[in-house]
């Protein structure tokens, strides 16, 4: 599973982009888990969040959802963190 | 005390939920019990919060107002720690005339608070973010080593930073006048946050942060640096500040960071998607107009350029979908109503044109 995350706006307006491929991982399974949550609860459309307020893009095999600070659901948070500390 | 209504312009502060109702209405009828039971607990919960909202944009928060008689140029501050959590307001640790205890961000928080309230008070009349005494409620310490601030309808939020590429949020004072004045927008012209709207919205943020550091170190345009950020930045980071309102795309140029990406005229405008339409760029252009406006006329910057930006922002006319142009329009005939054919009037339309903005 191939899981992208782009990170946008902020007080800075600075982007972040990240990605990590779940094959091979020990914990692949937990990935899966978070990305498969993390999709089904983001948006098909950017949400305009609050002012300075972070937003995201997740895109899990192609398959892209919008989410938006401070109404990340708790697997987005976990899956959005993770990806931007270990990703590449 | 009488709640007293505000017209707010129509507008609803903003409460978007990812589950959009109409879905929860039908989840909620379903004939699986537990499913339809948790539906129906959810959107008591988002008509509880939508309530709470707009009544706290109605009626301010009527919980905490000044007891009759209360002096009309005193904030009413509150600092809530988050504890590393995400969940807001977090634990209340210094209300108003509270003596300052030992933790430095709390007390940043709550001086920033109250500086910001004195610029708004003493130079614009303005009593609190709705102009009739709002309390201020700030969180610090938001989430684990977090590198923002923002403003999410109701209060700020400030993170600590990672310490590798910002320090604690709540250092710089513009940062805490930027977030505030969020506030203000909304109560005003609640300037749509997307595009050139949005890019005005933070404009107005980084010039009434920017005057608050300048009112508060008693600085001429001469000796204000007009930057934005600056002393967030970690010392690894190659730059002075995350924007310069005298040179945009020059505060930082980082190998992690990046470069500065403001342009400071309408040529470089930057059409993005990101950044909701990329209003933390864009910002960069209305930005330089104030400052070539301001340091053209000399003296504060609060007194006449602020004056006439601020009385554009909350005299009703500004549309909550305005162009640069549309606002460029009305900072002129703001200047000629106020102070006639003279120097205002001129410094503030050559502003304009040098940042390329049509006055529409």
């Amino acid at each position: 599973m191939r899981i992208q995350v782009s990170r946008t706006g902020g007080f800075a307006g600075i982007e972040r982009h990240a990605e990590v491929d779940t094959s091979g991982r020990p914990d692949a399974q937990e990935w899966h888990a978070l990305a498969d949550q993390a999709i089904a609860a983001g948006r098909g459309t950017p949400p305009i969040g609050v002012p300075d307020g972070f937003g995201y893009r997740i895109t899990v095999d192609g398959r892209t959802v919008y989410c938006a600070d401070p109404r990340l659901t708790e697997e987005q948070r976990k899956l959005i963190s993770r990806v931007l500390k270990e990703g590449a | 005390m009488v709640p007293v209504m505000t017209t707010t312009g129509g507008h609803e502060p903003v409460f978007c939920t990812i589950i959009p109702p109409h879905v929860l209405d039908t989840l909620s009828q379903t004939a699986d019990r537990t499913l339809a039971a948790k539906a129906r607990r959810t959107l008591e919960q988002d008509a509880f919060e939508r309530t709470r909202r707009r009544l706290t944009t109605v009626l301010g928060a009527p919980a905490l107002a000044p007891p009759g008689g209360a002096a009309e140029d005193k904030p009413i501050r509150t600092i809530h720690d988050a504890r590393h959590r995400q969940d807001l307001p977090g634990k209340k640790v210094r209300g108003e005339d509270d003596k300052p205890g030992k933790d430095a961000t709390v007390n940043r928080a709550y001086a920033g608070l109250g500086a910001t309230f004195d610029l708004f008070v003493k130079a614009y009349r303005r009593n609190s973010i709705n102009g009739e005494g709002l309390p201020l409620n700030a969180t610090v310490h938001f989430g684990e080593e977090y590198n923002n601030a923002f403003w999410n309808g109701e209060q700020m939020v400030f993170g600590d930073g990672d310490g590798e590429i910002f320090l604690d949020f709540t250092i710089p004072v513009d940062v805490i006048g930027h977030e505030l004045t969020h506030g203000v927008t909304q109560y005003t012209a609640n300037l749509t946050y997307f595009g050139q709207p949005g890019a005005l919205n933070e404009h107005f943020s980084d010039v009434f942060g920017s005057l608050i550091k300048q009112y508060t170190l008693g600085q001429g345009v001469g000796e204000a640096d007009w930057l934005i950020g600056a002393g967030l930045l970690a010392p690894r980071v190659t730059g002075t500040a995350l924007r310069s309102m005298k040179a945009p795309g020059t505060a930082y140029d980082d190998d992690v960071l990046g470069k500065d990406p403001q342009p400071a005229t309408m040529d470089d405008f930057v059409r993005t998607g990101r950044d909701n339409g990329g209003v933390h760029i864009n910002s960069g252009i209305p930005n330089h107009a104030f400052y070539l406006a301001a340091t053209a006329l000399g003296g504060h910057a609060w007194e006449r350029a602020g004056q006439i930006w601020y009385d554009v922002l909350t005299g009703g006319g500004l549309d909550s979908r305005a162009s640069f142009a549309d606002f460029a329009a009305l900072t002129l005939a703001q200047a000629q109503t106020s102070y006639g054919e003279g120097e205002e009037l001129q410094a503030v339309t050559k502003a304009w044109e040098q940042v390329g903005v049509p006055a529409a």
